[in-house]
Parts: C-alpha cells; structure tokens; sequence
C-alpha cells in the first residue's frame, strides 16, 4: 500500500505535450480514477505510474519516495491492461503465477496464493484452460488475478472492462469496487466512461488535453463541476448549455435570453463577484434539473418548441427548439407533447450553474 | 439472483460451465424460439462449375509434363543401370547396393552434421541480429546492408570466399594465422577446418533471411505482453525468453524449414570451394550425388540416391509442418 504523488508532471512525446504539469495527492488505499476523453493523457499518466514511459520533467512519489528511475520490476505496482494481455501459451494458472515466479517465490506458496485469487475471482475451474478458450469476461478476470496475486503497494487498471458487453461491465465495475475495498489496497483506474468513475472511485482527476481539470469526489465532480468542460463531460445525458444575458435590475439579477427571464437566487447573485455588468455568460442545466409542461407555470419559466421525444424506457427525453439552441429535459413517459407543440420549462435554481462566456470557468 | 439464472440455463449444462462467470450479470437466459430441428424448406442449387475443368486443364497439363513426368521417369530410371548405350532393368538392385555403400552413407552423416551446423549458427546469429537491427535508428540501412550476401549467386560466393581463404594471399588465412588460430596449412586443405569453411559461407550467406523473417516476427510480438510481463516483475533478458521467443517460434519454423532445404539441395560453394575434398570430407550427400551422376554417369544409381534424398527431405519437411501446425494451446 502506498500512497502517490504527482509533482509537476509532464509528458513530452517528441515536441508534443501529452500531460501538463500534472499535480495530483492520492491518499493512501484510496480508490483514484483518471478520467477523460481518448487523448487526454490519463494513459500517459498511468505508463509513467508503471515506469512503462519516461518522465519528461517532474518527479513521481510514492509514500514520499522518488521512483522515476525505478525500472517496472523495482516498482512493485500491478497492473491490468486494456486487452488484458494475457500471455497465449500459458494456462490460466501459469498467467496467474508469473509475477510470483519472476520473483522466485516456492512452490507451495505459489499454489496457495493463485488458488486464493482464482477462488475470489470465481475462476477456479478455468485454472486449466489457454486464454484462447476463455470468453472476455474470464480473459479480464484472469488479468486481474494475475494483478492480485501478490501484494502490490499499487493497483493500476488501464480501462479494464472497456471490452466487455454492456451488462457485464455493469456487473464487473461492482466486483471490481468490492475488490479495492476487501485488498484495502491504492488503485488508479483509468477510465473514459465517467459512469465507471463515478460509481466506483472515491477521488476522480478529470483531465483534458493534458492538463488536469478537476480533482475531487465524485459528487463534487457531479454537483460542482469547476468549468464549462468538465460539467458537458460528466453526466449522462449532458447537460444543457445555453448562452444568455446577464441583467442587473432593482438588486436581482437576471438571466435573459430570447425565451426567457428568470432571476438567480439571492446567494447566487453574491457568487457572481460583480461580473454581473460583463453582459454574457453560459447557463448550464442538467436535463434531470428541468421540468416540461404544455401550459404555463406560474413561476419564471422558459418558452419553447418541443422539437424530437425520445423514449428510454421508465423516462422520456425531451429535446426543446429555443431561438438559437436546444435543450434536452427529463420527463415522465406520460408526456404527451407532439414536435411542434408550445411547450414552458421551469428549472430547479438549486441545481443550475452558470459560466464564464469566455474561459467557460464556473461562478457556481 | 444467481439462482434464476442458474435454472433458467440449466437445460444446457455444457456452456453453462463454460461461462459461469456470466451467470452473475446475466439474469435471464434468452432462448431461441423453436428448436433445433428448424430447416430451411428448399435448399439452393450450388452455383454451376462445368466451365472449371476446361480452365484448369491448360496448366494441370503443363505442370504434369515439367514436373510429374521427369518424376517417374527418375523412378523408372532408379531402377536400370544406366550407360552411354541405354539402360537394362535390374529391379532394386541400385537401392540395394546403396546400403553397403560406406561413400553413400558418409555422404548422409555429412550432410546431417553441415545441416545442423547451419542452422543452429544462423538461427542464433539471425535472430541476435534481428533484435539488434530492430532496437537501431538505422534499420533501413541496415536491412539493406544485410541483404547483400543473399542477392549474390551462390557460386560467385563461393568464389569470392575461395579469395579469401587462399593459402597465399588470402584475407582470412591471414588473420587466422596471424592470430596463431591456424598453422600454414591451407583451410580448405583439411579435414576439420575445410568442414567449418564451407558452413562459414552457408551462414554467411543465408543468415540475412533468417533475420529477415525474425524482424518481420519481432515487430509482431505484441507490446502490450512485453509490458505486462516487466511489469509483473521481469528483467529485459527474462522478457526476451518469455515472451519474445515464443511469439518469434512461428516464424522461427518456417526459417529453419526453407534453411534446411535449401541446405539439401545448394552445393553451388561446396563444388566452387573444395569439390567434396579434402579426401571426401565435405562430400555431403548432394555432393557424391553429383558425382555419381554428372562425373561418373552412373544415371541409375544415381536416381536411387536423389530419390533416397527427395524422400528424407519430405519426410523432415512434413515433420517440421506439423510442429508448426500444432495449435496454440498444445504447445508448453
């Protein structure tokens, strides 16, 4: 067990930047998640973790101690990959066993510890088999008993059920969850899939383009995103995106645009630091945020054309033309507005968040 | 939840265990409406293949007379004695002498060791080469460079190493005896060194399309097997047994299979160099073929020989396929 610090980490792939001055605290068997769009780094980060790739500049701590020069075998992490990378002309208990055998461990304490792991990961009758005849799901769980075989200070998982099918991935990111709690050892997952973050780590670093966006938990990441980015990244379905102006009038302000005028909330006004006379700014609301009806509400509403309802089963999507933009709201099934019918949208304040026109930072 | 899905599949006890992991996530087991008897009521007729006989019989006519034809007339002439004038019958007679013949049966034991010889040198050669070329800035060039020896034919080869052996003023001779390696005696003038002379050339030669074929393995062992595996805790030397050679192993096989073929056939630099001497020492099998054949026209026996000598080969050939054919999962 350990804990990991980055300091000042950068990634240089000839003169391309892949990870920017990257700053991150992970506490000690804390479950971490990297979490971004393909090309964002987070696989950078973890091969500099597993001493796969070189550091360009900055240091790698872990419990305090600098292990950039540290080649992959001295670092005593474990790590499973993306295609699991099985070795093919092993068995099962032979692809479970080398990282003990590399280390010389005996005989019978090898066979203790890969009956322990395959009896956990519920793979014990496969122990014979090639990786050839195990189905995805078997192939990532022998992966990852060859990563808890033996007691690593870290765990790097690098999109580990990205392959697999849809329920699976579901049923696994639970296993997986259990897994890092039973071990009590750190992990760093890296995942594309904020629904992956968001239901399995107990910190998220949301990057972009290199560069760290937010470090947090993840309902701090849900609830607080600190910019435009990350707030349209995490969340499914996204969150809606309006530009409007901001109006001071008599003390309130207001949020105007073409189909509406709805005041913030007293506390809200004072988060605004007095941009309020900068004229623009981006309104952000989810869609879970919103309420839709055909007649109008008595409190300040939004104006609209229902434009496409797209059924999803226990819910209903409702997609909304405004002047110059659209909005998507949840709803009941029972909605029963029709494309082209007028429709009024109230939004929940509590819940919305507005940013800055330009740098698309949050206010709140 | 288990449960259910553990009744549900029941029915069908093999692929329920073979994946009982998923029995977890998926909770209720689709089925397929009707059964197995369902069939299509009318079959297509297959598409018509009348036109295919008279396509192919050009040049399955062809083949057959450059290359079936001299066959069995090289087995109907294994089974004369052959001179200027023509040939009698004498049945088995030539297969029959070639067991008492002690030049023969050197000739094979020749011929085994020098194959050995050339391919454990050009199999570890080629492929420490391989991985050299394929870590290097300059692997263009040095592919390039390589391939040099193998467009040359193999017995201006020859020639070119009888240059440097020369006893007088050859290049090699020189250094060696400089070196105090070897006395003033010719290299090709004894037993022992005139042997590894001739598979000098061999592998000088021929070790280029060993690498060839190891480069092309070496970039297809897959990256992510190599990482996992140092990061499970192996050292670069231990990486390269573990994961580099088996995955290398394929084509490793077709290597040696090509190699030793060619190593039963080609005595281009042996009759260039040293003509099987000195005192039969090089004479490996191809070579006393030859001389029965073409020096002494001795036609008959020497069709028994090249037949003896076709045979092994397929048989060797057939043996090393079906190594290369085994799946996967058999192999240790």
């Amino acid at each position: 067990m350990a804990s990991v610090t980055f300091k000042n980490v950068w990634k240089y792939y000839g003169k391309t930047p892949a990870v920017k001055d990257l700053n991150i605290e992970c506490p000690d068997g804390s479950f971490v998640s990297i979490l971004g769009p393909s090309g964002c780094g987070k696989s950078s980060t973890m091969r500099m973790l597993a001493g796969l790739e070189h550091i360009s500049a900055g240091d790698i701590l872990f419990d305090g101690e600098r292990i950039n020069d540290l080649p992959p075998k001295d670092r005593d992490v474990a790590m499973v990959f993306e295609n699991y990378a099985l070795y093919p002309h092993k068995t099962v208990l032979e692809n479970i066993a080398n990282p003990l055998r590399l280390r010389s461990v005996d005989d019978d304490m090898i066979k203790a510890r890969v009956d322990a792991a395959a009896k956990l990961l519920e793979i014990d009758h496969l122990l014979d088999r090639r990786p050839h005849e195990l189905s995805g799901g078997q192939k990532q769980r022998v992966a990852i008993g060859r990563a808890i075989v033996r007691e690593p200070r870290l765990f790097l998982f690098d999109e580990p059920i990205a392959h697999l099918d849809a329920k699976l991935r579901a049923h696994m990111r639970g296993e997986i969850k259990h897994l890092q709690r039973t071990l009590g050892t750190t992990m760093i997952y890296v995942t594309h899939d904020q629904l992956e973050a968001l239901s399995m780590a107990d910190y998220i670093a949301v990057m972009h383009d290199g560069e760290l966006q937010q470090w947090g938990t993840p309902s701090e990441i849900f609830n607080k995103p600190v910019n435009a980015w990350v707030a349209g990244f995490v969340g499914e379905p996204a969150m809606n995106f309006v530009t409007c102006d901001l109006v001071g009038h008599n003390q309130e302000v207001f949020l105007r645009h073409e189909n509406f005028e709805i005041p913030l909330l007293p506390d809200q006004v004072g988060k605004l630091n007095g941009a309020a006379s900068a004229g623009t700014a981006r309104m952000g609301v989810r869609p879970d945020a919103l309420e839709i009806s055909l007649t109008k509400p008595h409190q300040p509403s939004i104006t609209g054309e229902v434009f496409v309802n797209e059924l999803l089963g226990g819910d209903m999507l409702v997609e909304v033309l405004l002047d110059g933009s659209r909005i998507r709201v949840k709803t009941v099934p029972e909605f029963d507005g029709q494309p082209g019918d007028r429709c009024h949208i109230t939004v929940n304040r509590e819940k919305w968040h507005i940013f800055d026109a330009m740098d698309g930072h949050a206010y709140f | 939840m288990t449960k259910i899905s553990q009744v549900s599949v029941g029915a069908q006890d093999a692929t329920s265990k073979l994946f009982r992991a998923r029995e977890h996530s998926v909770e209720v087991e689709a089925r397929p409406l009707g059964g197995d008897d369902i069939k299509p009521r009318k079959f297509n007729p297959p598409l018509p293949r009348r036109y295919y006989l008279y396509l192919l019989a050009p040049a399955i006519g062809i083949l057959a007379f450059i290359s079936l034809y001299p066959f069995f007339w090289l087995i109907f002439l294994s089974m004369q004695d052959v001179d200027i004038m023509g040939g009698n019958w004498v049945g088995l007679e030539n297969y029959a002498n070639l067991l008492t013949d002690r030049r023969f049966l050197n000739g094979w034991s020749l011929l085994l060791k020098y194959s050995a010889a050339c391919l454990f040198l050009q199999l570890t050669i080629g492929v420490i080469l391989a991985v050299i070329v394929n870590n290097s800035r300059y692997e263009k060039v040095l592919v390039t460079a390589l391939l040099m020896p193998m467009m040359m034919a193999p017995a201006v080869a020859g020639l070119l190493w009888l240059f440097l052996y020369n006893g007088t003023f050859g290049w090699y001779h020189w250094i060696m005896e400089s070196l105090g390696i070897l006395g003033s005696a010719s290299i090709l003038a004894k037993a022992d060194t005139a042997m590894a002379a001739i598979v000098m050339v061999d592998v000088w030669q021929w070790t280029p399309l060993i690498t060839l074929i190891a480069l092309a393995g070496l970039k297809r062992v897959p990256r992510d097997q190599l990482e996992a595996n140092m990061v499970d805790g192996a050292s670069p030397l231990r990486n390269f047994f573990a994961i580099t050679l088996p995955n290398l192993y394929p084509v490793l096989v077709i290597g040696v299979l090509l190699r030793f073929m060619d190593n039963f056939r080609f005595i281009d630099h042996i009759l260039v160099l040293t003509g099987g001497g000195p005192a039969s020492a090089t004479k490996i099998l191809p070579v006393y073929l030859f001389e029965v054949a073409f020096k002494f026209f001795k036609l008959g026996r020497g069709a028994a020989i090249a037949l003896t000598l076709l045979l092994v080969t397929i048989v060797l050939g057939k043996i090393l396929v079906s190594v290369f054919d085994k799946p996967k999962g058999s192999r240790s």
